[in-house]
């Protein structure tokens, strides 16, 4: 029998050779793993979707093997115990796990009952329990929501509570399963800056996240998965020299983009010292170092001038909308009066925290909700005129979770489905449609596999295209890239593209602000109901005003941007990728 | 979407209702309800109403607006069973309508019927909007009921607004993919067959997860456990018991005696 690391007393979690075979599947979710993490340290764990990342996460607090079946081989040691030998409610209170939607953890109804219900669970006495609970709510900056009920707490307030709830066990460390994955760019540096704290008050982590940015540069280490076996673990300056061109090329790990950018200056042998940089001041020495950072000056002398110059190229207004409010029944007003027009054929990102009235604005493109004036046009008729299943020919709305749209029992039928309902009944014209559809989105291989067991980002696909089907003239899209890795993301975004080619608009509801970087074309930002920009998405970062109002932030690269211009070095605003910068800098042509 | 529209749900103030022990203010609305078979008379049932709906009023301070907007249904339901009886219920015929004719049974019968359900429906919605669920839960776990059963019931409470939540987007999710059925009706109990699977998937997955979180954070561990507010027992509860049995049986005795 194997025991722990007695001899390293730093080490907190030591996995020996682990291999994990989930009860309904023949091959191992998890192989052969084995790693160690120190006490009071911050470790970060990437990997494509479904590398078993979260499966790993099991194995601390004993969910496996105790309460999820399956074959397990190899032994976990926490705090020098053998987790076999340790029940979960003893492991409870070594071990923190943040679940990925933490609402399922929830057993109470008000925020207060839910931080107590661990430490009530463990026979604590009354005063000891509250001030936990008085502690937590001051630590989360929950204390004016103690009273209320769980489900009405915004998304980064969910992810305090749940991470209250499992600090209130008091564990020697904390796994955080992918917390920001659907929070707002200003929440989840909240939820970041919660992090680093605890690590500083010496409580272990494990993090599971695809947001870099902001945290890789304070991680101890850096964990990589892929296909259930652990590629690397180690500090993440040296994984990333190591290993971040494979991450970057084979693993579609989202990488802070001043990252890339220095594994490209080391592919290129342009790296003095070879330590990959992380935060922008470090790429500003490397690029210094380089002798790539010379002043330019600037091409325009204000950002307004660009701002028309960039303007595409637009075809018919096809929705438009004047002075559009809208107030729910409850009394709460979800729009304040919107100008929007929409046009054939063009790439649209909107974007703001949530609660901003973007999904309101979305419902009634659609028709599921009804304008309560003559405010909005869609498609040269008044909205309140059109029928939910008769707009469904000429806008469609892909779901965050599509699987609520699916009907059928099979993936082909589902096509089928949507055929049916613009009227063709002819059987060979839809096995012919659903074919060519299938293979557009590279869904023949799955034609009869049930809905439901499709991977998530195949979901996503076949919810595209029972949308598309339809020959949609407005393509809706509520946040496609939520749990998605960054292969899956750009697949989906070159289907996008693809889609835009044929004419078709596409609206897409987002937070990430990296694809906004990357693809957007005309954004519209919303706040309370308003819109606070419309227009290049290059314009909007240079706006911190706007950005601040509406939660969201500059991405790193246009961060470095930004500094680099203070040193005089202006390059222009629409640079896209880590690839135009490095373009414009005369890196590229080095490494070819 | 916020709970606090619904007027069927805790009301969180003051009252002397809200101070009777939880377990009490069971047992009672069950008397109450025991009590409504021994009524001969509907001049009993109507006394009882009347109490009841003071007691919410003065002793629970919920508007009457509040009472009638939870309990409408309910009593038109009373209303329509009442009539049902008038017309149903053998007896001397007292006054026709074409080929239907009202009963003196009827007459006795159906007021009756429209407290039984009434009382017992009112005095049901004192407990809920005078009683935290949680402190429900506790007491009942005092009296020796196992947490994991209390709370059984309570989970059930917090899952509602999740299906809820589902149950609106699977609805709209599917309203906007068209209509392929060619007849409405079948067209219906086939979306109805799809909600009802989507729902019931995405539901049974969130239990068994939230089955393995809640005992992650020490659900179940011991047999016993502690509760941060808890839920103090104290004699004076018993006073509604006491008033309500006196109530009770002196309109039971009055009946018959008088």
């Amino acid at each position: 029998m194997a025991t722990a690391a007695h001899s390293n007393p730093d080490v907190l979690i030591d996995i020996q050779h682990v291999t994990y075979t989930h009860w309904n599947k023949s091959e191992p979710t998890l192989h052969d793993i084995s790693l160690q993490i120190r006490r009071g340290t911050l470790n970060i764990l990437v990997g494509p979707s479904g590398s078993g990342k979260s499966t790993l996460c099991d194995l601390f607090n004993g969910v496996i093997p105790h309460l999820n079946g399956g074959e397990f081989k190899g032994d976990v040691f926490v705090d020098g115990q053998n987790t076999r030998d340790v029940k979960v409610k003893d492991l409870s209170q070594l071990v923190g796990r943040v679940f990925q939607d933490p609402e399922i953890m929830f057993a109470t109804l008000s925020v207060e009952d839910e931080i107590a219900f661990g430490p009530e669970n463990l026979r604590l006495d009354i005063p000891t329990i509250q001030s936990i609970v008085n502690r937590l709510l001051d630590q989360m900056d929950l204390t004016s929501r103690r009273h209320n009920l769980v489900w009405n707490l915004s998304g980064g307030q969910v992810q305090k509570l749940g991470l209250a709830c499992v600090l209130a066990m008091n564990p020697r460390m904390i796994v955080l399963d992918e917390p920001t994955s659907n929070l707002d760019p200003a929440a989840t540096r909240d939820v970041h800056n919660l992090v680093l704290e605890l690590r500083n008050n010496g409580i272990t982590v494990l993090l599971v996240t695809r947001e870099l940015d902001e945290l890789l540069a304070e991680a101890d280490q850096l964990l990589v998965m892929d296909n259930g076996r652990l590629l690397a673990a180690g500090p993440p300056r040296r994984m990333l020299r190591e290993y971040g061109q494979m991450m970057i090329e084979s693993l579609g790990v989202w990488l802070p983009e001043t990252s890339e950018i220095g594994i490209r200056l080391l592919e290129a042998g342009i790296l003095p010292g070879g330590e990959i940089p992380i935060t922008v001041p470090e790429t500003i020495t490397a690029l210094e170092r380089a002798h790539l950072l010379v002043p330019v000056r600037p091409k325009h002398p204000t950002p307004d001038i660009e701002l028309k110059s960039s303007a595409p190229p637009r075809g018919e207004v096809l929705i438009s909308a004047r002075n559009l409010r809208y107030v729910y029944p409850g009394g709460v007003e979800a729009l304040k009066g919107i100008d929007l027009d929409i046009h054939a054929g063009e790439w649209l990102m909107i974007l703001g925290r949530n609660g901003a009235g973007k999904s309101t604005l979305a419902r009634m493109l659609v028709g599921l909700l009804t304008p309560q004036s003559d405010a909005l046009t869609l498609f040269g008729r008044d909205a309140r005129s059109w029928k939910v299943d008769e707009l469904a020919n000429h806008i469609a709305l892909v779901f965050q979770n599509p699987e609520h749209q699916f009907l059928t029992d099979k993936v082909a039928d589902e096509i089928g489905y949507s055929l049916l309902a613009q009227g063709i009944t002819d059987d060979a014209t839809i096995k012919a449609r659903t074919d060519e559809m299938l293979e557009m989105l590279g869904l023949q291989d799955v034609a009869d596999t049930h809905p439901f067991a499709l991977s998530a980002g195949l979901k996503r696909r076949l919810g595209v295209a029972t949308m598309l089907v339809g020959n949609p003239q407005v393509l809706v899209v509520d946040e496609p890239t939520y749990g998605q890795d960054q292969m899956m993301t750009h697949t989906l975004m070159a289907r996008m593209q693809e889609i835009r080619e044929r004419g078709v608009s596409v609206v897409m509801i987002t937070h990430d602000m990296r694809l906004v970087e990357e693809y957007a074309e005309r954004v519209v930002v919303m706040s309370e109901g308003e819109i606070l920009y419309d227009g290049p998405s290059s314009g909007l970062f240079t706006r911190d005003e706007v950005l601040e109002r509406a939660n969201l932030r500059r991405t790193i690269l246009h961060d470095l941007l930004g500094e680099m211009a203070r040193r005089g070095m202006y390059l222009p605003a629409d640079v896209r990728h880590t690839q135009d910068l490095l373009a414009l800098l005369n890196v590229t042509q080095a490494l070819e | 979407m916020s709970q606090s529209q619904h007027s069927l749900n805790y009301i969180e103030h003051d009252s002397p209702m809200h101070r009777v022990y939880p377990l009490v203010k069971l047992i009672w609305v069950l008397l109450v309800a025991i009590g409504l078979f021994f009524y001969r008379t509907p001049l009993s049932g109507a006394v009882m109403f009347g109490v009841i709906l003071l007691t919410a009023m003065i002793f629970a301070r919920v508007s009457l607006r509040n009472v009638l907007s939870s309990a409408k249904l309910i009593f038109g339901l009373g209303l329509l069973l009442m009539l049902f009886h008038f017309f149903a219920d053998p007896g001397e015929p007292v006054y026709r309508l074409g080929p239907l004719t009202i009963t003196d049974g009827g007459l006795r019968e159906g007021p009756i019927f429209f407290f039984r359900l009434s009382v017992v429906v009112l005095a049901s919605f004192v407990l809920i909007w005078t009683t935290h669920p949680r402190d429900l839960m506790v007491s009942l776990n005092k009296a020796g009921v196992p947490y994991r059963y209390a709370f059984a019931v309570f989970l059930a409470m917090r899952f509602l607004p999740l299906i809820q939540r589902e149950v609106d987007a699977v609805k709209a999710a599917h309203s906007i993919r068209g209509r392929a059925g060619r007849s409405g009706l079948l067209h219906r109990f086939k979306l109805w067959q799809r909600y009802m699977f989507t729902v019931l998937i995405n539901g049974l997955r969130k239990a068994e997860s939230t089955a393995i979180a809640i005992e992650c954070r020490g659900f179940g561990a011991y047999p016993d456990r502690t509760y941060m507010k808890p839920v103090e027992y104290q004699a004076g509860s018993l006073l509604l018991i006491v008033l309500f049995v006196v109530l009770q049986t002196g309109l039971i005795v009055a009946e018959r005696v008088l």
